[in-house]
């Protein structure tokens, strides 16, 4: 049997035409998967990383020895001939901002509470046009 | 006197005929063009002196021939009846293939995939030609350019092809340079000679080559089990190599073990082509399938490399289609020689890589289907 008729009898189309459907699905599903494997990867480390991430404590800053409202305040009067120099280059009167600064820039706690104590103690007295000078 | 005149009639020279003759002068072919053409000489070497050995005409029934039971011959011809070299060779080839290639460029894969059909349509051509089904899917796959894997297949469907089919599988392995140039430049222009392929900017991560074998094994053997033979030592000697945790086994695989496999494997099928049985209008059919077979399969992945350039934005250069065809690395040498005809500073070699690993994949996954369809 030869030609045509030996492929019909053999079935020789349907082994020819299923193969290479076979080997040809066969590469593009694994080339499908290849070429998306590096983003699996990708996205599989990067939940890895975020997990790990929640599960560790994070790392708080250090924490300064700051001290207390109560004990800074407590001993105001013994603070202000510092605070007196610490303002002689603003001149004789200065405004609450600058002293704000001030306290910053020395790293003095409470900013704020300290300037309100000053002024609701007296040790701060206003000149007027909002600038303040020190208690003589 | 009469005892020289006995000794006489049991030497070659009074039991030769002229088919020992032709095959000795096809021996002493492939020997010439392993020494001086230097084409394939791992495999054209063995495989010549091997028909040489073959050839030499002997008293039948002394165990001496490769067909006679007890013979040494007979024993190391065992490796290829039962597909034992091939599966060796698998291993060591994987050993040796780097994927990193094919996972950067995964469409590249389509072009190994389409280089097969040439194996579909020799099987209809055998089949036409009078062949029967099993005879047909092992000349068919020559078309796959793979000799282990041809020679895998015909032990299974039809060993007493093996001789033929083998010489023919490695003889136009061999014959690349002379077969596949003129293909390639009839389908292709000047301009889609000199297309550039478009380097990607991205490192392949040691999981992705990892994974891949694993993967592969995995879908591949369950798509065509019958390729577990083949693709399941091919997969595992790449995994050895990637994991980097086995490198003197890895290295082993990818040199003492496949170079002896090779050596047994090309020797006996060189000495198989006994010219009695070798010397057969089947063998000059399976010669001309086998060289029809080539040439489609090569025509296919330049076929289809044009037809993915009609839908995609940065197009292929469909040289590399040629490269589909399992014959690492011949093949993509020729793809990479081919395009540096045209523009010397055009480097296809790398992605003509990648389409002749995903032909080995190929040709052994059709190996098993037509293994399958044949049982």
């Amino acid at each position: 049997m030869y030609g045509l008729e030996a492929i019909n009898a053999h079935n020789g189309w349907a082994m020819a035409i299923t193969g290479a459907i076979i080997v040809m699905t066969g590469l593009t599903v694994l080339s499908t998967i290849i070429s998306q494997l590096h983003r699996i990867i990708d996205f599989m480390e990067n939940r890895k990383s975020k997990k790990a991430k929640t599960e560790t404590p994070q790392e708080q800053p250090p924490v300064k020895e700051i001290q207390s409202a109560a004990t800074a305040l407590s001993n105001l009067g013994d603070r202000v001939d510092r605070l007196c120099l610490m303002t002689t280059d603003a001149g004789d009167s200065f405004d609450l901002i600058t002293l704000h600064q001030l306290f910053i820039q020395n790293d003095d706690p409470h900013p704020h509470l300290t300037i309100r104590s000053l002024r609701e103690q007296g040790y701060l007295v206003p000149t007027g046009e909002g600038r303040f000078t020190w208690k003589r | 006197m009469e005892l020289f005149l006995q000794f006489l009639s049991n030497t070659g020279f009074y039991l030769t005929d002229y088919r020992y003759l032709i095959m000795m002068a096809v021996g002493c072919t492939f020997v010439y063009l392993a020494i001086a053409k230097e084409y394939e000489p791992l495999l054209l070497l063995p495989i010549g002196f091997g028909v040489i050995v073959g050839n030499i005409p002997f008293f039948k029934g002394f165990g001496l021939g490769i067909y006679e039971s007890n013979s040494v011959l007979h024993y190391l011809y065992f490796g290829v009846t039962t597909g034992l070299y091939p599966s060796i060779v698998f291993l060591g080839l994987g050993a040796m293939t780097d994927f990193s290639s094919l996972l950067i460029r995964p469409k590249l894969m389509l072009l190994g995939a389409a280089a097969q059909m040439g194996i579909y349509f020799t099987l209809l051509s055998a089949l036409a030609l009078g062949f029967m089904p099993k005879e047909a899917g092992s000349i068919a796959i020559i078309g796959g350019a793979d000799g282990p894997t041809s020679i895998f297949l015909t032990a299974k469907l039809a060993p007493h092809l093996i001789g033929p089919v083998a010489i023919a599988a490695y003889s136009y392995m061999a014959l690349i340079p002379i077969i596949q140039p003129p293909i390639m430049r009839l389908l292709t222009t000047k301009e889609e000679r000199l297309i550039r392929m478009p380097d990607v900017e991205r490192t392949v991560s040691r999981k992705e080559l990892l994974l891949f074998p694993v993967i592969g094994v995995v879908l591949c053997c369950y798509l065509a089990p019958a390729s577990i033979p083949l693709l399941g030592p091919f997969f595992f000697g790449n995994l050895m190599k990637v994991s980097g945790v086995v490198d003197r086994l890895a290295k082993t695989a990818a040199s003492s073990i496949i170079d002896t496999a090779t050596i047994f494997l090309g020797f006996t099928v060189g000495a198989s082509t006994q010219g009695d049985v070798f010397l057969t209008p089947k063998s000059v059919g399976i010669f001309l399938l086998g060289a029809v077979a080539f040439s489609i399969a090569t025509a296919s992945g330049v076929l289809f490399a044009k037809l993915m350039n009609l839908f995609m934005k940065n197009k292929i250069n469909p040289l590399l289609g040629a490269a589909g065809v399992s014959a690492v690395p011949g093949s993509a040498r020729e793809v990479h020689l081919q395009g540096q005809k045209e523009d010397p500073s055009n480097y296809l070699l790398m992605h003509a890589m990648a389409c002749n690993s995903s032909g080995v994949i190929g040709s052994a996954i059709c190996a098993g289907i037509l293994w399958s369809f044949m049982v």
